[in-house]
């Protein structure tokens, strides 16, 4: 079977979009001290201000511009996205092949411990470890990406084991190569359209996590953040101003995630035939 | 009786026979078998001192010395004590006699009969080698070729000499006539000695107790003639017998490379030789007793390149390999048949290391395989059994053959390209840039089969396991990779361990047949052997399944 994750998503509506927004957000993320017209925490005395040409989306409780928190929070947003996702991919590509080529006692110690990790679920334990730790944004990466690989490194072990008795690698085998090599040369290359998968939902399930965790109220407050944001607009809302102030953030953060949705579930439609439409072939 | 010491014979500056120990006792036959050039008629003609060129060391016959003995004893020995039956060539026969008279004239010339007498004893002799009476009188050119080689064998034996000389006694002869002067000799000599020179195998095995191969004017195996013929224990003499048409072998015909050459250092044997190492380069190696056969070798003899022992291989309650001792020998074809299931694959897989035996140990070259390093793939090396599954679909075909450099880490980039397009050409498959960048899914299985070998070849190794190499392929594609793995084992002495379900197909490739069942080697034997007599109920059964163009009537 060979996939051509560009192809896939180059047929489909839904990825196209997701890309799209994606690469909108990222842009916007990576220039955005260009384009806000303040500083997202100056605080102005103008507080609870409704959208205007000063403030394109107002002001919040402090009179801090909300396009420039939105703008700011953007990049924090995909900052935990990118990095946790791709932490827990390399992490899960790394342990998913070591288990299955190496097995032995390593193996089995390994996937036992997966198995803990995914029976405890991780929102919870992140609740308890950021309570006490109360991580700024670099701990918090390594906290999510910490407890977002074991999934992945479960079906890449499974992928890895199928591979593993292909001719090929044993034809490679027999020339002497190491399982480094096999690993590199052989495994990896074919696992990409799943590591990509894995690369997708772990950014969706960072930003989902990081959002819940700021509206929670249990992420840095000096840093600004769509949860945050959210968190702070859910004090007023006995206050007719919320509206211009919680909406904005919350829009954001689904569209984000509706994006990587799109790309993730087109991929995953290419990877698994049964998933496949006939159009698409 | 006959006893030679370091005989040498040069001509000038040419050394025919180089240090030739021989010993033959009374009524004993030895054949003298080699190629042409080999110097089989110098040593027959030495032992008659008919040879003209310069001859050393020793012929000790009855204990007298042949080379110091006068002229006079000489020609009293010779056609009487010892007699020579030269190689019909149409022209020994005195063309102006008549072949009793010749007959005859041997006789008289040594035992002083009278003409009358001598004539009675040669008629007696010419009918017993089956002369007709009436052609008694005859020219010699009035005969056939057969008819004129009886008449010199009948003048050879006329005076019942202890030892017969016979150089390529019944070469010319057509194939009945040969079986019948083969009897004869037996009977009219059955208390002499001879010696018989040729190159055709199946005449020394007839007509000799014992063969001494000769090569480049040595003696490279002695040893009792069944002994050598079924087990040849030298590389040429094996060389020599894959040369050999006969009604029983199934396998195509091999030659040996290269051609013989008298000049080169060391054993003269070693640029045709396929497990020449540094010292026969440099060093003759003398004639020893090696496990009960004198072989002139290094190495002593034909190495087991690779054995097994006790190899066993269990997946929870099945046996899929059983206590298997194999040998695999330096450049020979084992081939293991057996239907699919008994277990061939997982032996493969063993040997290979891709799997780790329940039991039992291999053996590279007596020593025991036990962590395979980058070494032991260099020298052992497989063929999968489905070549589409064992190319990767990423590679192309540069990457695919020069991935097993890469590993091995052999040469630089450049010349591990260069060594790729020389092991394509090899594998009888273009070269050409575009080819090269063909990826596995645009060739054809013909080509994916070759390009599998070529990967394996490219590292040079020693021995090649081919795992049903030929069982996805056409009969036409099946029978070219069959040639072609043939021809690198002729070229590169290449030991195959050849795994099929088809017993027909192992018959034309290999030397020696192992059949396997449920994980058990049933039987083993030289091919020849299993698929006329086989032994086993389970080869029967095999051999009868096995293809057949034959129709019913």
């Amino acid at each position: 079977m060979h996939i051509n994750p560009k192809q896939e998503i180059r047929h489909s509506k839904f990825a196209m979009f997701g890309i799209g927004m994606l690469l909108f957000l990222l842009i916007i993320a990576i220039f955005g001290p260009l384009l806000t017209p303040y500083q997202p925490n100056s605080q102005t005395p103008f507080a609870f201000e409704s959208p205007s040409f000063n403030h394109w989306l107002g002001t919040n409780h402090v009179g801090q511009d909300i396009l420039s928190q939105l703008i700011y929070g953007a990049r924090t947003s995909l900052l935990v996205g990118f990095l946790t996702a791709l932490l827990a991919t390399i992490l899960s590509a790394i342990i998913g092949t070591s288990t299955a080529l190496a097995g032995g006692l390593y193996d089995k110690i390994v996937m036992r411990i997966v198995d803990a990790f995914i029976v405890i679920p991780a929102i919870i334990v992140i609740i308890l470890v950021a309570a006490y730790l109360k991580p700024n944004l670099l701990v918090l990466i390594l906290l999510l990406a910490l407890l977002g690989w074991q999934g992945g490194a479960r079906t890449i072990r499974a992928q890895a084991l199928s591979l593993k008795e292909m001719g090929h690698i044993s034809a490679a085998r027999s020339f002497g190569a190491s399982n480094l090599y096999i690993i590199f040369r052989h495994i990896l290359p074919d696992l990409v359209p799943i590591l990509l998968m894995g690369f997708i939902y772990g950014v969706r399930r960072a930003v989902f996590m990081e959002a819940g965790l700021a509206f929670l109220g249990i992420a840095d407050p000096t840093t600004v953040s769509w949860g945050m944001m959210m968190h702070e607009a859910l004090d007023f809302c006995y206050l007719n101003v919320w509206r211009w102030w919680l909406i904005p953030p919350g829009v954001a953060l689904s569209l984000t995630i509706l994006s990587v949705t799109g790309i993730g579930h087109t991929l995953e439609g290419a990877l698994d035939p049964r998933l496949r439409r006939e159009a698409n072939a | 009786m006959l006893k030679l010491e370091a005989l040498e014979v040069s001509y000038g500056e040419k050394k025919i026979l180089n240090g030739i120990d021989l010993e033959l006792k009374d009524g004993e036959s030895l054949a003298v078998i080699g190629e042409s050039g080999a110097g089989k008629t110098t040593l027959a003609l030495s032992l008659m001192r008919l040879v003209d060129g310069s001859v050393k060391g020793k012929i000790l016959f009855n204990g007298l010395d042949l080379l110091s003995l006068p002229e006079e004893a000489i020609n009293e020995l010779r056609g009487n004590r010892i007699a020579w039956a030269p190689q019909n060539s149409n022209n020994t026969l005195n063309p102006v006699h008549t072949i009793l008279n010749q007959v005859a004239e041997s006789i008289t010339e040594h035992k002083l009969k009278n003409r009358r007498e001598a004539g009675k004893q040669a008629s007696i002799l010419l009918s017993s080698f089956g002369i007709p009476v009436n052609r008694f009188s005859a020219y010699p050119h009035q005969l056939s070729g057969g008819e004129q080689q009886r008449v010199l064998l009948a003048i050879a034996s006329a005076n019942q000499p202890e030892l017969l000389i016979l150089d390529e006694p019944i070469s010319s002869l057509d194939a009945p006539a040969r079986a019948e002067v083969i009897e004869l000799l037996k009977h009219t000599n059955q208390d002499c000695s001879f010696i018989v020179t040729t190159h055709d195998i199946s005449t020394a095995a007839k007509l000799a107790d014992k063969v001494a191969i000769l090569y480049a004017g040595r003696i490279v195996e002695l040893g009792l003639s069944g002994e050598v013929l079924s087990r040849p224990r030298h590389p040429y003499t094996r060389g020599l017998i894959r040369c050999y048409p006969d009604m029983t072998t199934g396998k195509d015909l091999q030659g040996i490379k290269g051609v013989m050459d008298r000049s080169v250092n060391g054993c003269s044997f070693h640029p045709r030789c396929t497990q020449a190492i540094e010292i026969c380069r440099k060093e003759i190696p003398p004639l020893r007793l090696i496990q009960g056969r004198h072989i002139a070798c290094h190495r002593g003899g034909i190495i087991p390149l690779l054995s097994t022992k006790n190899l066993s291989k269990r997946f929870d309650s099945l046996l899929a390999v059983d206590a298997v001792k194999i040998t695999i020998e330096g450049g020979e074809t084992l081939a293991l048949v057996g239907e699919s299931g008994s277990g061939k694959t997982t032996l493969a897989k063993l040997i290979m290391g891709l799997i780790e035996p329940t039991e039992g140990e291999i053996y590279l070259e007596d020593s025991l395989v036990s962590n395979r390093g980058k070494d032991f793939y260099r020298q052992v090396q497989m063929i999968f059994q489905n070549p589409g599954e064992s190319l990767s679909h990423r590679l192309s075909v540069l990457e695919l053959v020069r991935e097993s450099l890469d590993i091995q880490e052999i040469g630089a980039r450049d010349e591990r390209d260069r060594l790729v397009r020389q092991v394509l050409r090899e594998v009888e498959l273009p070269d050409s840039e575009a080819f090269l960048n063909e990826y596995p899914h645009h060739l054809s299985a013909g080509e994916m089969q070759r390009v599998t070998i070529a990967r394996a070849l490219v590292l040079e190794p020693r021995l090649l396991i081919a795992d049903e190499p030929v069982a996805f392929l056409d009969s036409s594609l099946q029978a070219k990779i069959l040639k072609l793995l043939l021809k690198l084992q002729e070229q590169r002495g290449l030991s195959l361990l050849f795994i099929t379900h088809d017993i027909a197909v192992a018959r034309k490739i290999s030397d020696r047949i192992a059949v396997m069942k449920d994980g058990k080697i049933v039987e083993q034997g030289p091919a020849t052997k299993i698929i006329t007599s086989p032994g086993h109920a389970y080869t029967r059964k095999l051999s009868q399944a096995a293809l057949d163009l034959s129709l019913e009537d």
